[in-house]
């Protein structure tokens, strides 16, 4: 489902030219749930923006749920990212806003033309659904800022769930939870791996990778 | 992004920044009231002012010349001959004589069938034209002949149709007269009047006779402070009274197309004509006067509408500057660049609207406050018009899509500052 070869990906640090990641490899079966765990600044984050196709400016070959990302063009990369891919992020990623249902619809707003796009009528059955699954059905009008830390991280999975992504990316999930939230989001990933979702998490927590069916170092840029 | 999409998602942003909002929207509505008020301030006065002086461009009043070497030599009395080789100019679609009444007419007693409180021995005298039928034919009443009629019959007249609102704001005030009503109908009224007689003792013919005007129309093509009849009343006239035939007042040429009037003015002149001048001059300069004026008000606003534009420019470039997280989130979540521009021209496009509508009730707000100050101010004077301004429905369209257009114009840097945005770099 992710297959990463040979990727490279170089920073610019003022005159100094720093490579995050060094001919690293991946290998991710469909419905799997990796955890890449490793240091701060050890180029987690990058990883997934290469396979989620935030960032296309990498050497090497990824292919993503079927798509080879070095040939997509910009607006193609964008419907991927809106199709094929959902995003977590540590910092949940809400816009402060918008309620918690109107960020759960944001997915489907981007719709790319040529694919069916429901109503916004629709559109808010699907994010309450959504919203449902994670257990904040009745949290939907709240503002991200009256929601507490687990429960916006569950927004931000209800939302990255809202376009039934094939593969779920996230960056330090359970970074600003407290034990149970965070237990809470991990449960969540597994619900989904189960539903076939292929879940790539990276981490530097413990009681995420002990979760996850595969577990890989990334280590001066390469994986272990 | 479907347009229904981006015109929620747009106005959910436009919602969470109130007061963001409410700045851009307030400098889009000083825009468009600006624009909308000139112009309709602009079109207002001039559709006063046509009422003032109704010139008309195609127009040209030849008169004999101040100097002349007699007809061999061109110039001279203004007779059939001259006419029509003025008829014969290029350019020139009709030619229609004027002669003014040498034999005075006064009216001694109020037209019938009008109640006004005639003061007694009080006596008028009333300059009369005669003018080719040809001139007026447009203003006569349905069914009103303008020929000279058979002895003892009411002769035609046409007025002018500045008189009744002359007559009710300065004569009849002044002489202490009964106003006439507004949308009065005087088709047909008839002016018992002295054939001969004048105030001026010295000036009455020997021979007086009573007889009777009829009005048939009222026309702008009639001097204001004159009554016209038939040139061959006239005519008539002056051989009943022996007056020396001395050629026609005045020609009135219509020219075909305004632009040809100097050409025809100059092959006039080469004739050994004048060209008065007098009324349509006036006309011209007073519609250039508002024209400029009414330019350079609206230019004025244009410029308020492009401070407008610059106004929302820089909020809208802070608020994407501001937002560019958000942005980022956007595009992880499939937004496009186009995607990302649209939504910041969707967001001013709707400041622009909105600020557009609000501006042109403002307009149309301090425009009656206006009239209504100078309803309350002014002095009643002759057309005095009852607004200074006109809104015609193309306004409206004018203020709300100018206002759109000077947002959107506005909002293209900060749209494009957006598209620019690298998610992985903004987004965490």
């Amino acid at each position: 489902m992710i297959s990463l070869r040979h990727i490279r990906k170089r920073f610019r640090d003022g005159e100094r030219e720093v490579e995050v990641l060094r001919d690293l490899d991946l290998e991710v079966p469909r419905g799997g749930f990796t955890a890449v765990v490793g240091p701060s600044g050890s180029g987690k984050s990058t990883l997934l923006y290469v396979a989620g196709a935030l960032d296309a400016d990498f050497e090497g070959d990824a292919v993503v749920a079927g798509r080879d990302l070095k040939t997509l063009s910009a607006r193609e990369r964008a419907a991927f990212r809106n199709g094929s891919v959902g995003f977590v992020f540590q910092s949940f990623n809400l816009l402060p806003s918008l309620p918690a249902v109107e960020n759960t619809m944001l997915p489907g707003l981007f719709v790319p033309r040529g694919s069916p796009a429901p109503s916004l009528g629709q559109l808010r059955d699907r994010a309450l659904e959504a919203l449902d699954r994670v257990g904040l059905a009745d949290k939907a009008a709240r503002l991200p800022g009256r929601l507490s830390g687990g429960e916006r991280q569950r927004v931000a999975i209800a939302r990255a769930l809202l376009s039934r992504p094939a593969v779920l990316l996230a960056d330090e999930p359970t970074g600003n939870l407290d034990a149970v939230s965070g237990e809470a989001v991990i449960q969540l990933f597994s619900g989904m791996v189960r539903d076939g979702v292929t879940v790539l998490v990276v981490t530097h927590e413990e009681r995420v990778s002990a979760a996850a069916t595969r577990v890989l170092h990334l280590e001066d840029g390469r994986l272990r | 992004m479907r347009l229904r999409s981006l015109v929620h998602l747009a106005s959910l942003n436009l919602r969470s920044d109130v007061r963001g909002t409410a700045v851009n929207t307030a400098a889009a509505c000083v825009g468009a009231a600006a624009l909308v008020f000139f112009v309709a301030f602009g079109m207002g006065v001039g559709q006063a002012a046509r009422l003032l002086f109704p010139g008309d461009a195609r127009l040209v009043e030849v008169v004999p010349g101040a100097v002349s070497l007699g007809a061999a030599l061109g110039g001279g009395a203004l007779d059939d001959a001259a006419v029509g080789r003025l008829r014969e100019l290029p350019g020139v679609e009709g030619a229609w004589r004027r002669l003014s009444l040498r034999v005075p007419i006064a009216a001694s007693r109020p037209p019938e069938g009008v109640r006004m409180n005639w003061p007694t021995g009080f006596t008028v005298q009333v300059p009369v034209v005669g003018v080719d039928a040809g001139l007026v034919a447009s203003d006569l009443a349905r069914g009103r002949k303008f020929e000279d009629p058979p002895a003892g019959d009411a002769i035609p007249v046409l007025a002018s149709r500045r008189l009744l609102e002359v007559y009710n704001k300065t004569i009849a005030p002044a002489w202490n007269l009964r106003r006439l009503p507004a949308g009065l109908d005087l088709m047909g009224l008839q002016i018992p009047v002295q054939v001969g007689f004048s105030i001026i003792p010295q000036k009455t013919e020997d021979r007086v006779y009573d007889a009777r005007l009829a009005l048939a129309g009222l026309s702008d093509r009639v001097p204001l402070y004159s009554l016209a009849v038939p040139v061959e009343t006239v005519r008539r006239l002056h051989a009943e009274y022996g007056k020396p035939d001395t050629g026609y007042s005045s020609v009135v040429l219509e020219v075909g197309r305004p632009d040809d009037v100097p050409d025809v003015a100059a092959a006039v002149r080469r004739m050994g004509f004048a060209v008065d001048e007098g009324e349509r001059a006036m006309a011209e300069r007073v519609g250039l006067a508002i024209t400029v004026t009414a330019g350079a008000l609206a230019l004025l606003a244009l410029l308020m509408t492009a401070l407008a534009a610059l106004a929302i420019a820089q909020s809208l470039s802070a608020s994407v500057r501001g937002r560019t997280r958000d942005i980022a989130i956007l595009q992880s979540l499939g937004a496009t660049a186009g995607d990302v521009r649209a939504l910041v021209l969707a967001e001013a496009g709707l400041v622009g609207l909105a600020g557009g509508v609000v501006g042109v009730g403002i307009a149309w707000l301090a425009a009656r406050g206006v009239d209504a100050a100078a309803l309350r101010l002014l002095p009643d004077f002759p057309f005095r018009p009852t607004t200074f301004f006109l809104f015609p429905a193309w306004i409206f369209f004018l203020g709300v899509g100018v206002s759109a257009a000077a947002a959107l114009v506005g909002a293209l840097a900060p749209a494009a500052l957006a598209a620019r945005i690298d998610p992985a770099r903004s987004v965490s």
